[in-house]
């Protein structure tokens, strides 16, 4: 039986792969799309949402638009030479044909895994604000998620937004306290695992050389997003692979290595967003995560590429 | 005609504005909803509390019941002041209406979405269900033309601590997200409402010489927060916070100076935590965001509260 997913994202270059991945995987069953600010404003992230879904024919999977701030603090620094204003690395593509959701991605989040309890498995793959703000809504729902494969943090490994924080985290640290504190299992796919996934030209050259609809728009809106990790890491059109792994991971956990501690959040001042793996339970003892931290990277990306060239 | 919605932890004081709504007298004013935060007492019991109230009255308003504890901070509650069921220890019976099944912050969203622009917010406990309601559904802020809070102490004197006030120390992460939202807010603090403006002996005699259950009924819920309102903060008689705020949102001439400035609240600090600072000088040169009331008409003030008794 296909794993049910509600996807929640703010594209965004990387979430265009990573989502498109999710919708050509038969283990994978994607019940809805909640749409975050993050690497563009809520209102530009929520129309690349519908837009992804109409893609390849997947229109009748819902949307519903979520947060455009952080659940305490606004919307900051937001990330226009990554992925473009557009969030479509600067190709401005046409409106979508698709309608979002009358409700908030919140209320959509609690009301889909109320009706489908030990089911669900959230996604989250921008910042945490839609999760933050569902479990306040209903508290109950850290039961009856399956699992809450997020990507996101910088457990033992640099920050990339800072010296300490990854992005998703640092725009809404809040919410990242709410979540990884929630009792629920959260997987936490982050920099110390995707800074180890790299797609190189040589991957990106087998994608392009495929002829469909996901890998078209790819083509049209990575460069951009290619040329700001050859100016910040220097990686010649090679990239770290951030959202995709995150859904490489429900597709396949025994892909990745893990580590397990409860993160504690720094949520202010100048270590915010920082991911504090307290691993001898020092500080708390609530429900660990599962810590990324490597894998076979190599199979990651072979399964991505697979998936978008079919 | 005026329409309201009150947020409200409903204790002893709580009770008491909610009262004063019902019962106003100089113009008609509609009760759309009450929503019910955890704060004072737990949020079964503001919630047992406020249908209690609302019955007194013999009146039909629904009652939601919304967040049971804050943001990130664990619970702070208010029984040492109210009593151990936040009514003086009166012991009141269930009343026969239970609240609505609905979450308040779904309610509040759906009210305001259903008549922008036409419904004042009256919050007398911490903001969390505020800060939830406007983080869920972001255009909510410009549609909600006032919003007194009660809360805060813009002069600095606290009462749960040295420098803050209760509503705002409880949750300061959501008062601090409400009062950057671009909602007009209108702070009534915690200083407004000591000294002259407490019920003295007199003006309790004169309450209880009205005679009315609702006379009766204000005084009685109230006994705790006489005694430890001598005890702990050595000040006379009865302080009345959430009642003066409802009077200024009732008749805003009661409130005879007020200014606006840039506000904000201090959430990292530990001896600061949940201060109001209020930018009276404009030293920091930040927009104005927060009108803060500085002085009300005490006379008017109780004459408001005594009309609502008789």
């Amino acid at each position: 039986m296909a794993r049910k997913i509600i996807f929640d994202t703010d594209p965004g270059v990387d979430d265009t792969m990573a989502l498109t991945f999710a919708l050509r995987s038969p283990e994978l069953e994607v019940v809805g799309v909640t749409s975050v600010f993050g690497n563009a404003a809520g209102a530009v992230t929520a129309q690349n949402a519908l837009r992804l879904v109409e893609l390849e024919g997947n229109g009748h999977i819902p949307v519903a638009r979520g947060a455009d701030n952080g659940i305490v603090i606004p919307a900051i620094e937001l990330a226009s030479e990554v992925h473009g204003k557009d969030g479509m690395g600067n190709t401005n593509p046409p409106a979508p044909k698709g309608k979002l959701l009358d409700i908030p991605a919140a209320q959509f989040i609690v009301e889909t895994v109320l009706a489908n309890p030990g089911e669900i498995t959230l996604v989250p793959v921008g910042p945490l604000s839609n999760i933050g703000l569902a479990l306040r809504l209903e508290p109950k729902i850290a039961e009856l998620v399956d699992e809450v494969i997020l990507m996101g943090g910088a457990a033992y490994t640099p920050g990339n937004i800072t010296p300490l924080a990854e992005a998703n985290i640092y725009h809404d640290p809040h919410a990242a306290q709410m979540v990884f504190s929630a009792g629920w299992q959260v997987t936490m796919v982050g920099l110390d695992a995707t800074h180890q996934v790299v797609m190189d030209n040589a991957h990106f050259d087998k994608i392009f050389a495929a002829d469909n609809p996901a890998v078209n728009l790819l083509r049209e809106i990575t460069p951009c997003y290619r040329s700001f990790f050859d100016g910040v890491y220097g990686l010649g059109g090679a990239v770290y692979t951030h959202d995709p792994s995150a859904v490489a991971y429900a597709i396949d956990p025994e892909l990745f290595e893990v580590k397990k501690a409860p993160i504690v959040m720094e949520t202010e001042g100048k270590c915010m967003g920082k991911t504090i793996p307290d691993e001898e339970n020092r500080w708390v003892n609530y429900r660990p995560t599962n810590i990324c931290v490597g894998g076979k990277t190599d199979r990651i990306i072979d399964l991505i590429v697979e998936r978008l060239t079919k | 005609m005026k329409r309201i919605w009150i947020d409200t932890d409903t204790a002893s004081d709580d009770a008491v504005a909610i009262l004063m709504a019902l019962r106003w007298p100089d113009e008609e004013i509609v009760v759309e909803g009450i929503s019910t935060v955890s704060g004072n007492v737990s949020v079964e019991e503001c919630s047992r509390n406020a249908l209690y109230t609302v019955e007194l009255c013999g009146k039909q308003v629904p009652v939601y019941e919304g967040a049971g504890k804050p943001l990130i901070r664990e619970p702070v509650f208010g029984y040492f002041f109210h009593g151990p069921d936040g009514m003086g220890g009166m012991n009141y019976p269930d009343a026969k209406q239970k609240i609505e099944e609905n979450h308040a912050v779904n309610a509040f969203i759906e009210c305001i979405q259903s008549n922008p622009n036409d419904i004042t917010l009256v919050t007398l406990g911490p903001l969390t269900n505020i800060a939830l309601a406007l983080g869920i559904a972001p255009d909510l802020a410009e549609k909600i033309p006032m919003c007194y809070v009660m809360g805060g102490a813009a002069a600095t004197l606290g009462n749960i601590t040295p420098t803050a006030e209760f509503n705002i120390y409880v949750d300061p992460e959501a008062a601090k997200m409400v009062f950057h939202s671009g909602m007009p807010l209108t702070m009534v603090g915690w200083e407004l409402c000591r000294g002259d403006a407490n019920l003295d002996e007199e003006d309790i005699k004169s309450v209880m010489d009205i005679g009315t259950e609702y006379a009766k009924f204000s005084i009685d819920c109230n006994r705790q927060a006489v005694q430890t309102n001598r005890e702990w903060l050595g000040e006379p008689m009865l302080p009345l916070p959430d009642p003066i705020t409802m009077a200024i949102a009732l008749d805003p001439s009661i409130c005879t100076r007020k200014g606006m400035y840039y506000v904000t609240v201090d959430v990292q600090g530990e001896a600061t935590r949940g201060m109001t600072i209020v930018d009276e000088r404009g030293v920091l040169e930040k927009d104005a965001n927060v009108t803060v009331c500085w002085e009300i008409d005490i006379p008017r003030w109780k004459e408001a509260l005594y009309k609502t008794l008789r």
